[in-house]
């Protein structure tokens, strides 16, 4: 009885099974040639998003004992996060910290490039390295005017909030982001991932004896 | 289409570019029409993407069209898409990175596109390898052109430049609205009206 059911599941799904694995073969060569490419250009992105925000820094370099730092993402979830020292690699002068943020997005992971002042106190803006957000509404968290609502801001608890900051208020209220309209959610989520990674990442750097 | 030997070849690339075009006449593939046509660098680069999966997915539908039960039909169609697919997204990453940003999402996305879902159904599932080959390019160039097109327009009002070029007069003011999603519906509902014209006079 056993043997029939087998035999009849492999009739009836043989095909399935094996287009599975030469696909799936397929795809594992096909990601195995261009991956190392593929990553060549998330680093190459990486720098440009970061120098952008730290004009002068020209080389982003893990430094030794930041190499296993993991970021709590919360329900147990660990991430493994790059965080990296500005340096200009002609003077050798140092700059800042420029780390890659994950949180969760409105339609998919969102990928931040941060970037930190020297001591970590302050925020010196961020880029969107990877987000799939709704074209024409959450996408606005690559634009700038929302963008530049975080250079300055205090390394800390940001708020979200929807009503528009008074123009006296704006150096007292730096710690609040106003939300993008009609994408509540993807605004929300960058002040999440900004609330949850940056606070970690300094906490790792000073118990590192990084911070100056 | 059951049978190769009598259907023309030439007519069936044909039927793609014009009488069944897929954005035109069979209104599929709404999607990527409307949302990366503000200019032509990405919906060429979409079309080509689409043009590909199709190709591709055709030819591996066709030979396999004996051994396709009702059953696993669909679900051959929609894992022989994805890998597809995804081979495109990866090629897009490692050699157009710049691209494959501003085409975000609308890349994975040729996965739900009902044109190839379609020519998968009713072409390449029914007939041999070279009639799958030419319905695939016919199709594949007639979505590319059309998208071309679209976007040619909705570019050169919304900006004054052709392919990141200028090509209008320095007097021109560009239409704002013509780059954002009104701009879209407006110009394929004035294509579609154009082509409705069109065969009413013809027939």
């Amino acid at each position: 009885m056993q043997d029939n059911k087998l035999k009849f599941f492999l009739k009836q799904s043989w095909l399935i099974i094996a287009a599975s694995f030469v696909f799936g073969a397929l795809l594992a060569v096909t990601q195995g040639a261009w991956q190392p490419r593929i990553d060549a250009n998330q680093i190459a992105k990486f720098n440009k998003l970061a120098s952008s925000m730290i004009e002068d820094a020209n080389d982003f370099q893990i430094p030794q004992q930041m190499a296993e730092f993991t970021v709590d993402m919360g329900k147990g979830k660990k991430l493994k996060t790059e965080v990296k020292l500005a340096t200009n690699a002609a003077t050798g002068e140092t700059f800042g910290w420029a780390f890659i943020a994950v949180g969760s997005g409105f339609a998919d992971k969102i990928k931040l490039v941060v970037t930190t002042d020297i001591k970590c106190e302050k925020i010196l803006g961020y880029g969107v390295l990877f987000s799939n957000e709704t074209p024409g509404f959450g996408d606005k968290i690559k634009r700038d005017d929302f963008k530049q609502q975080f250079v300055g801001a205090p390394v800390g608890q940001l708020t979200l909030t929807k009503i528009p900051k008074k123009e006296e208020n704006k150096d007292k209220d730096r710690d609040k982001i106003v939300a993008i309209t009609g994408a509540t959610v993807s605004s929300k989520a960058v002040v999440e991932i900004f609330n949850n990674v940056i606070p970690q990442v300094k906490a790792e750097l000073e118990s590192k004896g990084l911070l100056k | 289409m059951a049978d190769d030997n009598k259907i023309k070849p030439a007519s069936v690339f044909m039927a793609g570019i014009w009488k069944e075009n897929p954005v035109l006449i069979l209104l599929l593939g709404m999607c990527p029409t409307l949302a990366v046509t503000a200019a032509v660098k990405p919906a060429l680069t979409m079309g080509i993407s689409a043009t590909f999966v199709l190709l591709c997915s055709n030819i591996v539908v066709s030979l396999l069209r004996d051994l396709l039960k009702p059953h696993v039909r669909i679900l051959m169609f929609t894992l022989t898409i994805a890998t597809f697919v995804t081979i495109a997204d990866l090629f897009l990453k490692a050699f157009m990175p710049d691209m494959s940003d501003e085409l975000g999402p609308y890349i994975p996305l040729i996965i739900v596109n009902c044109i190839i879902i379609c020519r998968a159904e009713a072409c390449a599932s029914k007939n041999g390898l070279k009639i799958s080959i030419v319905d695939a390019l016919g199709m594949g160039i007639g979505f590319t052109l059309t998208l071309c097109f679209l976007a040619a327009i909705r570019e050169v009002l919304s900006t004054g430049n052709l392919f990141g070029k200028a090509v209008m007069p320095e007097s021109f003011v560009p239409w704002a609205a013509m780059g954002m999603p009104v701009g879209a519906f407006v110009t394929l509902g004035l294509m579609l009206a154009g082509v409705t014209i069109i065969l009413k006079k013809k027939s």
